[in-house]
């Protein structure tokens, strides 16, 4: 990804602790990606083994709307 | 063929829905946009409707200004008019008809005249002559002036007033003298006293491009040279008069009209006759149904002319004739807000579309498809067609994305592979008979499928076999054309197996679907009920009914009458209500619309059932379903034969389950066969209201289980110190869940309660993945 540009960002509040790895998450650079486009965004990870977390509002707020848009182009 | 691969928005294939002649052909059977029955009468052209809708509103000025519009001298057309459109107003068929006319005067009266110059025009270089006066050169003279040619009119009379007086007799001292200054306001070149003679036109002529004249100034100068009946044209002189000789005001008005028309092909050096288009009154094709309008009797004018208050009166008798038989019931035409041949063109248009927003996609998919309209509709407009050829058209160019319909089509997959259960009677390798219940009586109705099953089995000769899953409708209305062949290929190898028997169906849209897959009849069960009798057990059930006809029932008078005579032997009386039948609308299952469009599938269950406290009774289950999910009363016509109620409507997960445990039971208990069940060694709970937000967000308990079976095995989640709750999720085909819950080691196994759960669409991966 050369794109620096972030679509959005969620910070990685302290009391998010990877489970299998038993360290706290970290804001991390991913990506969306859905009917052949890409998202950079910044989500709370894993550093260890890179679970990336996507929060309920996220997911059926800004992502919903995202993929609605795409799905009509 | 993976049917499941999503979509590229850099995909670029292109297929038009219709030739540009089957777009019209279709289009041109909604007649909404004709004009209406006293407009299309008036050969001006003049929009009476939108007329007396301007004075209802109280705005006689824009009533006022149409009429200025169509000709120089409203007044003289008010007064004069024979009005054609009176006598096609169609309160006359149950009243009296609107007096349109009266209606004008009122809005000459009472609305102001347009103030304001107009845009600043430039003189055309052809010049005009009239020679004479009578109704159509005076207005033919003005007519041209306002097109902007410098008009020289040669007149007998000594002013304006005798002039206006000579050609309007009929006209009030007070409206001749405000023509007559309207008339010395225009920009015109009046000859007055002028000795109207062949010599005078003679000598003139050469000086003009365009020459008109009074009809009797060209009968005595030029006699037998006759105007052409369309270009208004005389052969000889080149003059430009009137087609009759005595006209009355209205054909007066309009052949000064069709003759500024023909002066303007003639400025352009073009043949009078070219490009004229449609002129004149013609009969409008509108359907308008009047068995709801409320007749009554013309407000009388009084001689000076009706009070605003009057106008406005007898301008709300009118109903503004329009056509709307498909909307009237049709929940998804209203909600879009068109009529269907706009609607056609924007979904038309919307295929089209290469790159950009597809904005028709949802509404498209919205449509039931249950073809209500092509019944309602005076000319059989098939909305259905459209959106089911728009939809199919977007899965073959790929612009269908998969979000629509994917928990539809893995629910029929899901019928014709997990559930699936094909078999022939025991004892038997073929047989005469095969029950088709479908998928959707499985899901809502088990028990009464089974009972119904054995009924059949112990009942009919020949052995009954058995084929329990999805007739492909569901592919079909999606537009999934190679998904459904794949069906067809699976229920006619299966019907092969078992010696291609009379296929027996449980569902309306069942046995359409497998009529035009097998090219054979199908029958409905409720045939064979009616032919061998109720079984024993079978619930009487005394209190009054509604029979809501399903939409695949449509045009099939035989199975209405064939359900109408079991409920009948059931002892039920039933309560008719006039939108079923033939005209039965949709509960919101038809075309997937309650996958895609859950609160208009809802609005269809409703109007489907306005009948608050009779309970309702249908021969689909998935009316049934639907219904009840509304909280109505709601009830399959198997369940009383079968006395096997089926109770609260099932969530998704539910109608999976209800599958899955009818094949287990069918196997044990007919088949004897022995299904062999693995249940995890934890156990998940999911209370009440998770289980809402589940069956709301359609994930199914399948789901649930495959995301917290991937954390067992030693998945990933967060741990939220706060709130002490673990999220993990999955990624299953097309989509990613999510859970949140909480896991309890009590005991040796772990016990897992789930707290919340939603998903997406869209792939997340951290940026060094690859
Ligand atoms: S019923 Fe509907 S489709 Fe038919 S002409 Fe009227 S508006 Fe058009
Ligand atoms: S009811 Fe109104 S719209 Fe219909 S024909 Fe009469 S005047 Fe015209
Ligand atoms: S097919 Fe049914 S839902 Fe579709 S437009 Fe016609 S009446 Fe309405
Ligand atoms: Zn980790």
């Amino acid at each position: 990804m050369t794109d620096n540009k972030v679509y959005y960002s969620v910070e990685a509040e302290e009391n998010l602790i990877c489970s299998k790895c038993g360290i706290p998450l970290e804001k991390t650079e991913a990506v969306f990606e859905y009917l052949d486009n890409s998202f950079p965004v910044e989500l709370p990870a894993c550093p260890k083994c890179g679970f990336v977390y996507v929060p309920e509002d996220l997911a059926l707020g800004k992502v919903l709307s995202v993929e609605k848009v795409l799905e009509d182009k | 063929m993976d049917h499941f691969k999503e979509r590229s928005t850099r995909d670029y294939f292109q297929k038009k829905l219709y030739s540009l002649e089957g777009l019209m052909e279709r289009e041109n059977r909604c007649i909404y946009e004709e004009p209406a029955f006293c407009h299309a009468a008036c050969p001006l052209g003049l929009d009476a409707k939108k007329l007396i809708a301007f004075i209802e509103k109280g705005s006689f000025s824009e009533a006022r200004a149409m009429l200025e519009h169509i000709t120089p001298f409203p007044r003289i057309l008010v007064y004069g008019c024979e009005a054609p459109c009176k006598k096609v107003c169609r309160m006359n068929e149950v009243g009296e008809g609107i007096d349109i006319p009266a209606l004008e005067r009122a809005a000459i009266n009472h609305g102001s005249p347009k103030t304001g110059k107009g845009m600043l025009k430039f003189k055309k270089k052809q010049k005009a002559a009239v020679f004479g006066s009578d109704l159509f050169s005076l207005s033919l003279a003005a007519e041209l002036a306002r097109k902007s040619y410098p008009v020289s009119f040669y007149v007998s009379q000594a002013d304006a007033v005798s002039l206006i007086k000579d050609c309007a007799p009929f006209l009030s001292e007070d409206d001749l003298a405000k023509e007559a200054k309207k008339l010395e306001a225009m920009d015109i070149k009046i000859i007055y006293s002028a000795r109207l003679t062949k010599e005078l036109f003679e000598s003139e002529k050469k000086n003009f491009d365009i020459i008109a004249a009074a009809r009797s100034f060209l009968s005595i100068c030029f006699p037998g040279d006759l105007p052409d009946s369309r270009t208004l044209l005389s052969p000889v002189s080149q003059l430009l008069s009137s087609q009759n000789g005595d006209p009355n005001v209205l054909e007066a008005i309009f052949d000064a009209r069709r003759a500024g028309v023909s002066a303007d092909r003639i400025a352009q050096g073009l043949d009078p006759g070219s490009s004229r288009g449609e002129e004149g009154a013609r009969e409008s094709r509108l359907y308008t149904d009047m068995s709801e309008a409320v007749p009554s009797k013309r407000i009388p004018e009084p001689r000076e002319g009706y009070a605003r208050e009057a106008a406005i009166e007898e301008a709300a008798r009118c109903i503004q004739c329009k056509c709307e038989e498909c909307i009237k019931h049709c929940v998804f035409l209203q909600e879009t807000g068109k009529y269907p041949r706009i609607l056609t063109r924007e979904i038309y248009n919307n295929v089209d579309i290469i790159m950009g927003d597809h904005l028709m996609n949802k509404t498209i998919n919205s449509c039931s498809l249950c073809g209500q309209c092509t019944v309602t509709c005076p000319n059989g407009y098939d909305m259905a067609e459209i959106c089911r050829d728009a939809r199919e058209n977007m899965v073959s160019t790929t612009k269908m994305a998969l979000a629509y319909h994917e928990f539809a089509l893995l629910d029929m997959l899901f019928s014709n592979d997990e559930a699936f259960l094909s078999k022939p009677q025991s004892g038997y390798e073929e047989c005469k008979y095969v029950f088709f219940p479908g998928c959707q009586a499985g899901a809502i109705a088990p028990d009464a499928v089974f009972k119904a099953y054995s009924d059949l089995a112990g009942r009919l000769e020949g052995g009954v076999g058995l084929i329990n899953g999805c007739c492909g409708a569901i592919a079909k209305w999606a537009g999934r054309t190679a998904m459904y062949e794949e069906c067809e290929e699976l229920l006619i190898s299966e019907l092969k197996k078992l010696g291609n028997p009379q296929i027996i169906a449980a569902c309306p849209t069942c046995k359409k679907t497998l009529e035009e897959m097998i090219g054979a009849e199908v029958k409905g069960i409720w045939d064979i009920l009616n032919e061998n009798g109720l079984p024993a057990g079978a619930l009487e059930y005394d209190r009054p009914l509604i029979m809501h006809d399903s939409c695949s029932a449509r045009g099939d008078r035989d199975m209405q009458a064939a359900i109408r005579k079991l409920t009948d032997s059931l002892g039920c009386t039933l309560k008719e209500v006039p939108y079923n039948g033939d005209m039965t609308e949709c509960c919101g299952y038809g075309g997937l619309v309650s996958y895609v469009n859950k609160d208009l599938a809802s609005k269809m269950a409703q109007s489907c059932t306005k009948d608050e406290d009779v309970p309702y009774i249908s021969y689909c289950m998935a009316c049934r379903d639907r219904f009840a999910r509304e909280g109505r009363e709601s009830m399959h016509v198997l369940e009383l034969v079968y006395a096997a109620p089926a109770g609260n409507p099932p969530d998704i997960s539910e109608k999976r389950k209800n599958r899955l445990n009818l094949k287990r039971k069918l196997l044990e208990e007919v088949w004897n066969e022995e299904v062999i069940e693995v249940s995890p060694e934890y156990k998940i709970v999911i209370p009440e209201d998770v289980a809402e937000i589940l069956d709301q967000r359609m994930i199914l308990e399948e789901d649930v289980y495959d995301v917290i079976e991937a954390y067992h095995a030693g998945g990933s989640a967060v741990y939220d110190e706060k709130s002490g709750l673990l999220t993990s999720s999955l990624r299953k085909g097309n989509v990613t869940f999510w859970l949140n819950f909480t896991e309890d080691e009590a005991g040796e196994a772990g016990v897992y309660t789930i707290k919340g759960a939603y998903s997406h669409r869209m792939k997340v991966r951290t940026r060094y993945d690859v």
